[in-house]
């Protein structure tokens, strides 16, 4: 047993109950107790993140485990629920960025935070805690409890340090995401009881041979859930009102880590633990993909405000991870992986940005500006070059992903590839012309003449996740072969329920899914 | 029959089986006579909490006992683990509302004494109703937690909304006690019985169940009890009456008279017929539609919480008709509703004690503009609150998750999965106004026009009840082992 993974979790919370117990003015010391614990936990992520898969590694040392309490099951002996807690190849990365991205944002709140500055950073970690928990459980249970913990705190976030609309986003945001949650418990309930355990590999193995028609109920509950957080096409409606009043920071962790909650869950339950329904469904589920690409990149080019218009481009981008998911091709699944991340950094940079101008500006509406280059050159060096990330510049982390999603989903669904690569040239017409707008052309208002350059707190935090694009740019295999381990045992499975559908389909008179078999 | 039962009267699985009773009943009448010597107050306040604190380690010893002391009296009274855990949840409910009635009152509190009497009655009402294998037993039970309650309701004499809520309540609850015995008479002369047992034998059951005079009978017993556990259509007088009581009250009849009907019920699931679940699926989702609605309507949190009492309610009774649907699981549903309602007690116990607090003897200050701001003034209380509020919307980390996760359970295990979606997605409703009161404390400043909530020092027994409250729903929700395993 090591307690590796509990410390790095439970670390942030600690650090919240210290800042929670220290006197009312002492705002530096909050501010700095928090930086310091999430710079520990950085440090203790990049730390795991390095040892994990080098040779000779055990494989305990990612797992801690712990009986909680047990609930009824269907056999004699009660379904024992653990907390247990474990890293393998598809968590690896998401923990990564959570423990790598806090400091920065906590770092960023120096710049807009200035009331009630002791609640903000407990809430910050509070929520540090629940992401990392969340993609640290092995156990359907505890799953469950810190995904709906993690919700807590953006709601605080945002309804206490939010803007106008704050009050009305953060009960959207909180009912939308909790109606999709239970229903997923629902879910949850009826595997525990016929199942009788709920360590999240055990039901890998038992339930990818479930019968298909169990395995869509389940697969529906639970995309249900995520499909709402990522968010999906038709769930969306929720994120671009939470982004936008959102405070800044608020923005860059509901980006950067607490959407990709929705696509781990995708990963890790849909696709992992129902193969059968995985495939089944797939068509659909690229297709809404796909369809919100494009959606999303239309949503973005309507917009005026800068914040929202980054919001919606979040919507799109975010469906170039759920088509490279059910694309079901091992180019697809890397790409969306990989794309997870590269979201992550690059639309937490995208916020960063908009946040850092906005503490000057006073304004985000895009015809408030124009040639703002000129009188902040090293902002607009920066914007450009996360523009370019976003926008999938070869060279820079956003081009591998997108590759390797498009590469990956024609090998499944042509038409699907197509709708999304149209997505990539409305990608640059909306972030290219956002940027023209405020960067170039004449610095006629004389507000703008004003506006003083980042300093040097503000690069110091932009140059991590810098590093970071192009490093991911360059040598994405730093960051894929570390999970292809076990992103291999999924293929494995999904090569399984295809026989199996094949079985099935040759064994009854009317085929399931046969466009489905053609395509691979 | 009446011999046997003198008899049994000394055997000693009887004396240990009403043992809880009795201590609290004795206390109950030391206390009355307390009042008559120049005891002081506090002195007066260890007798009203030795007497729980005894009365808990009584059903204490029979939840940890080996040998139970089972069927009692003839068989119209029993003592197990399950009744011992319903007695610790009244006792904890009671206790809860006397630690925050301590310095609740100002111009009755002149008759404090008499307030502790009548809450230790309803404390033996409460245990006598959950152990009761005989209606007329339980009729007893039910009548020596009510009309202590009609008492309590009315407490604050002088007020015309206290009055009020007394006498509507005792006006309703003559009713449903009127039917009650109408129903039960009915069912005497159906089976030639008023024991359970009739039920529990198959052959039996189904020979009474077929007489439509039974039927009816057994129909007006729910309707009564239905309307003690406030659930559609039968809850129409909770809102008025839960407003015009005292707060800490409003906390008992909430929690403590919930818990004591629904025990009843599971322990007479029997006799109602397997056809009648979908019915009672129907009523319960009907019945938190009803609540959730009417709550998100309310300004008053008070009247509020009382909605939302009756929401809860239904969600408790899905779990029962789970039950009769046929629930796999022999005690799934009696589990879920000991565990929902000994969340709801310290939930909504300690919701309506905070709330207590923040009035001034009765100046109501419990609307939401009271509340705005109370995250600066008063953090302990606004945290303690949001706590509550999240439990009740079942947020996990909270005992309020667990309970609604065993709840539904049932309802998934008995195959109900279409009513188990439309019940979570009608508690999604609850989260938009349990969300609204965290949202005026923490959120909003505090309104200029609104009056501020009270800022008088809250006394130490209110401050431990809190406190308490906090601490069980936390334990529940994180680590639930030791409740699990014993209910």
């Amino acid at each position: 047993m090591h307690y590796d993974l509990l410390l790095l979790t439970f670390l942030p919370l600690a650090a919240a109950f210290a800042i929670a117990f220290t006197p009312k003015g002492a705002e530096a010391l909050q501010r700095y107790l928090a930086l310091g614990a999430t710079l520990i936990v950085a440090v203790l992520g990049v730390r795991l993140f390095l040892g994990f898969g080098v040779e000779g590694t055990p494989v305990e040392r990612y797992v801690f485990d712990a009986p909680w309490f047990t609930l009824p099951s269907s056999y004699a002996a009660p379904t024992q629920v653990r907390f247990k807690l474990g890293l393998d190849g598809v968590s690896l990365l998401m923990v990564t960025l959570t423990a790598v991205l806090m400091p920065i944002v906590i770092l960023s709140t120096w710049g807009h935070v200035h009331k009630r500055v002791k609640e903000f950073m407990v809430w910050m970690l509070v929520m540090q805690t629940g992401m990392l928990g969340t993609f640290l459980a092995l156990d359907l249970v505890l799953f469950y409890f810190f995904w709906e913990i993690s919700l807590i705190p953006l709601y605080f976030l945002i309804g206490i340090w939010g803007g106008e609309r704050r009050l009305y986003a953060t009960i959207k945001f909180f009912l939308y995401t909790l109606a999709g949650s239970l229903v997923m418990m629902i879910a949850i309930i009826s595997i525990l009881w016929t199942r009788g355990t709920s360590d999240v590999f055990e039901l890998i193995n038992l339930l990818c041979r479930a019968p298909l028609e169990e395995q869509l109920w389940l697969f529906a509950a639970f995309a249900l859930a995520f499909g709402i957080k990522v968010p999906l096409l038709p769930f969306h409606t929720w994120l671009p009102d939470a982004h936008t009043e959102a405070p800044t920071s608020g923005s860059v962790v509901l980006a950067g880590v607490l959407l990709k909650m929705g696509t781990y869950g995708l990963v890790r339950f849909c696709i992992h633990m129902l193969p059968g329904a995985a495939i089944a469904a797939a068509p659909v589920m690229m297709a809404l993909g796909a369809i919100g690409i494009l959606y999303g990149a239309l949503l973005a080019w309507a917009q005026d405000d800068l914040k929202r218009l980054i919001a919606c481009s979040s919507v799109s981008h975010l469906g170039y991870v759920v088509l490279g998911l059910f694309a079901l091709t091992p180019a697809g699944i890397n790409g969306g992986m990989l794309q997870m991340v590269n979201h992550g950094i690059s639309t937490g940079l995208l916020f960063l940005l908009v946040g850092m101008i906005y503490e000057r500006r006073h304004s985000r509406a895009l015809d408030a500006f124009g040639g703002v280059a000129v009188a902040m050159p090293i902002f607009a060096l920066f914007w450009v070059i996360t523009t370019l990330s976003s926008v999938g510049l070869p060279g820079l982390n956003g081009f591998v992903g997108e590759y390797l999603i498009l590469y990956g989903s024609f090998q499944a669904s042509p038409l699907w590839s197509i709708v999304g690569l149209s997505g990539v040239i409305f990608g640059a017409v909306y972030l290219l012309m956002a940027t023209r707008r405020m960067l170039f052309g004449a610095l006629d208002k004389p507000e703008n003449r004003e506006l003083a350059d980042i300093g040097a707190r503000e690069i110091g935090l932009l140059l991590p996740l810098i590093v970071l694009v192009v490093w991911l740019g360059v040598s994405p295999n730093t960051f894929l072969s570390k999970t292809q381990p076990d992103l291999e045992q999924i293929h494995l499975r999904l090569a399984e329920a295809r026989r199996a559908l094949l079985a099935s389909a040759e064994a009854s008179p009317t085929p399931t899914r046969p466009d489905q078999e053609q395509s691979r | 029959m009446k011999l046997s039962v003198l008899h049994s009267l000394f055997d000693s699985a009887a004396l240990g089986a009403l043992a809880p009773l009795m201590a609290l009943g004795i206390g109950a009448l030391l206390v009355l006579l307390a009042g008559l010597t120049p005891l002081s107050k506090a002195a007066r306040g260890v007798l009203v909490a030795a007497t729980l604190i005894v009365a808990a380690a009584l059903h204490g010893r029979i939840l940890l006992a080996e040998q139970v002391p089972g069927v009692v009296l003839d068989g119209v009274f029993v003592a197990d683990r399950a009744t011992a855990m319903w007695g610790l949840i009244f006792i904890a409910g009671v206790a809860v509302t006397w630690l925050f009635s301590r310095n609740y009152y100002v111009e009755d509190a002149s008759h404090q004494n008499e307030h502790d009497v009548l809450l230790i009655a309803t404390a033996v009402g409460m245990s006598m109703m959950a152990g009761a294998r005989d209606l007329i037993v339980f009729f007893i039970g039910l009548e020596l937690l009510s009309i202590p309650l009609y008492a309590l309701a009315a407490f604050r004499r002088n007020r015309t909304k206290s009055v009020e809520a007394g006498l509507k309540y005792f006006l309703l609850g003559a009713f449903a006690a009127g039917f009650f015995l109408y129903g039960a008479a009915l069912v005497y002369a159906a089976s030639g019985t008023l024991s359970l047992d009739v039920f529990a034998d198959p052959a039996q059951r189904a020979r009474v169940l077929e007489s439509p005079m039974a039927l009816v009978g057994v129909a007006m017993l729910a309707a009564s009890v239905f309307f003690k556990v406030s659930v559609f259509p039968f809850h129409v007088w909770v809102p008025d009456v839960y407003e015009g009581s005292p707060t800490p009250i409003t906390g008992l009849m909430a929690t403590g008279t919930k818990a004591a009907a629904f025990a009843f019920l599971l322990n007479a699931l029997l006799a109602l017929p397997t056809g009648t679940a979908a019915g009672l699926a129907a009523i319960a989702l009907l019945t938190m539609a009803v609540g959730n609605l009417g709550a998100l309507m309310q300004q008053d949190v008070k009247r509020m919480l009382a909605y939302s009492g009756i929401a809860h309610a239904g969600v408790v009774l899905l779990a029962i008709a789970g039950a009769v649907a046929g629930d796999p699981q022999p005690h799934g549903a009696l589990q879920a509703a000991l565990f929902y309602m000994a969340a709801y007690v310290a939930t909504a116990g300690g919701a309506f004690g905070v709330l207590a607090l923040l009035e001034s003897d009765g100046e109501r200050m419990t609307t939401l503009d009271g509340l705005r701001g109370l995250g600066q003034r008063r953090p302990y209380l606004a945290a303690a609150l949001t706590v509550f509020m999240l439990s009740l919307g079942g947020i996990p980390a909270t005992g309020g998750f667990l309970g609604k996760y065993l709840v539904f359970s049932v309802a998934v295990r008995a195959e109900m999965i279409p009513a188990a979606i439309v019940g979570v997605l009608l508690s999604v409703i609850a989260l938009g106004y349990y969300l609204r009161v965290i949202i005026a404390m923490w959120m909003q400043a505090p309104d200029e026009n609104s009056p501020l909530a009270s800022t008088k020092p809250i006394a130490i027994s209110a401050r431990l009840a809190s406190t308490a409250c906090v601490a069980l729903v936390l334990l529940m929700g994180l680590l639930p082992r030791w409740f699990l395993e014993h209910m």
